[in-house]
């Protein structure tokens, strides 16, 4: 029962999910299949870790989608680029890329300067390469110029502003800041060719992005345009690959990042352990092996503490302290949620926090708890431990 | 809006994540796109939690280690019982994370 309620509650946010990403994905020109792929990836998931049952009519639906789905779309992906796959009505690209059905599209193609126009005369700009556009056109001029085949995706880049050509101080300013920052993008797109082709082909798409684009001033290289109006936090194109990996790395650490974060550089060993340097002493227990030496070397430190500490300071100190904040019985504890589904979890809000001697009280909201292999949802909690 | 990205560690959350990581992986899917999804989960886990549940639970046990860090408690709890109206789970350790309510209605 209770269960069959928690599904009923993950496909709704499912649902909600993805049908309000439907907008998102419509203005970067990504297609509806796509956002199936995810919805039945996602589901699919689900379904295998038991989190939604799979006896929901909605949920069988859409499994039955999720083997067309999957038996279409993924190959196509993967030959082709990023988010074309999914446009049925390029069944022939190539007449695309060659001739650009809306080249009119592109206001700013026309202050192109005429010695350049040849290499711009396909000016379907995909938002891949929005974000810097001057930088490719710079090395549109410069290393198309010499090699136009090289496939590099300056020849089909949006044409530059007219500014760009006034204020040539302007451009080599942004040049040198953004190309550093392209090039990781290139070393992690090894075939441009098959990328162009696609850009190319997304004449359509460009319609849609543009009008973000235009108003949002293309002097700011690193806007994309489709980002800008859509996104409440700006993510360019870098960016997002940044924050995106950041994001995942926060997912796997990110229980671990939260100890660090609590520095017990106190010099905490100063005085205490100038009076207590016994070995035999409690505080053995946390103290890494570095610290045992430091107690056994020298003796007359203790006379003259200052000196013996900066040279502790050096070699024991930076380990003494990593092992003091990994305090062993808690590392166990957070080990164990690297297994999955092992460890029991609440995620919630809290309302209210009180403690009494070592009784703690604390109202909680809007749970999600995963225990005993099972999620169970909760709309308030209340909790008493001792401590 | 604000809100908590607390919710993708969920089981749902992860779900989504890790297809999300796969299509950018696989270039399905843009970068900027897949922060999108995952922003519009957090609302929507947030949202389907406030209105679709309505269940209440009780939890007892013994508190092993608490932390307050920018916002976020942090129990680690030991032989601890959930309690709800049909069900009484037992484990032997759990986590609660739990962000401050406040800041949502900010």
């Amino acid at each position: 029962m209770a269960s069959s309620n928690v599904s009923t509650v993950y496909i709704s946010v499912i649902d909600d999910v993805i049908s309000k990403v439907r907008e998102d994905f419509i203005t970067y020109g990504v297609g509806d299949a796509v956002l199936n792929e995810l919805q039945a990836l996602w589901e699919m998931k689900m379904l295998h870790c038991g989190a939604i049952s799979g006896n929901i009519d909605r949920t069988k639906a859409v499994g039955a989608s999720t083997g067309g789905t999957a038996g279409a779309t993924p190959p196509v992906h993967d030959l082709n680029v990023p988010y074309e796959a999914t446009s049925e009505e390029y069944a022939t690209p190539t007449a695309d890329m060659l001739f650009p059905p809306t080249p009119l599209q592109t206001p700013i193609q026309t202050p192109l300067p005429g010695t350049d126009a040849g290499m711009y005369n396909i000016p379907t700009g995909p938002s891949d390469y929005a974000p810097s556009p001057i930088s490719d056109v710079r090395n549109g001029m410069v290393i198309n110029g010499a090699d136009p085949k090289t496939g590099r995706p300056s020849p089909y880049m949006p044409p530059p502003s007219p500014w760009m050509n006034q204020r040539p101080l302007g451009v080599d300013v942004n040049v040198a800041y953004v190309e550093g920052r392209e090039d990781p993008d290139r070393g992690v797109q090894p075939q441009p060719l098959t990328q162009d082709f696609l850009m190319m082909s997304s004449g359509k798409r460009k319609r849609d992005e543009y009008p973000g684009q235009l108003p949002s001033g293309s002097f700011v290289p690193q806007q994309d345009g489709s980002a800008d109006q859509i996104v409440e936090f700006a993510v360019s194109k870098e960016n997002a690959h940044q924050l995106w990996s950041s994001i995942m790395n926060k997912q796997e650490t990110s229980t671990k990042s939260v100890t660090p974060v609590i520095p017990q550089r106190d010099g905490i060993q100063d005085d205490y352990n100038d009076q207590f340097f016994f070995p035999g002493v409690p505080t053995e227990d946390y103290n890494t092996p570095g610290e045992s030496a430091e107690y056994r070397a020298p003796t007359p430190a203790v006379a003259t503490p200052k000196p013996r500490n900066d040279e502790g300071d050096d070699d024991d100190e930076p380990p003494l302290n990593e092992d003091d904040d990994d305090d062993d019985e808690l590392d166990d504890l957070e080990q164990g949620e690297d297994e999955p589904n092992t460890q029991h979890l609440v995620l919630a809000q809290f309302d209210k926090v009180t403690r009494t001697k070592n009784r703690w009280k604390c109202t909680l909201k809007d749970g999600i708890m995963h225990l005993n292999g099972r999620d169970v949802l909760f709309n308030k909690a209340t909790g008493e431990f001792d401590f | 809006m604000a809100t908590f990205e607390l919710y993708r560690r969920s089981t749902i959350g992860m779900c989504l994540t890790e297809t999300l990581d796969e299509m950018v992986s696989s270039g399905t899917l843009s970068p900027e796109l897949a922060i999108q999804v995952l922003v519009q989960f957090d609302k929507s886990m947030t949202d389907a939690l406030e209105n679709q549940v309505k269940s209440k639970v009780n939890i007892k046990g013994h508190l092993h280690t608490y932390r307050f860090c920018d916002n976020v408690w942090t129990f680690i709890l030991t032989d601890a019982q959930f309690k709800n109206d049909d069900n009484t789970e037992q484990v032997g350790k759990v986590k609660i994370v739990a962000c401050d309510s406040k800041l949502l209605s900010q």
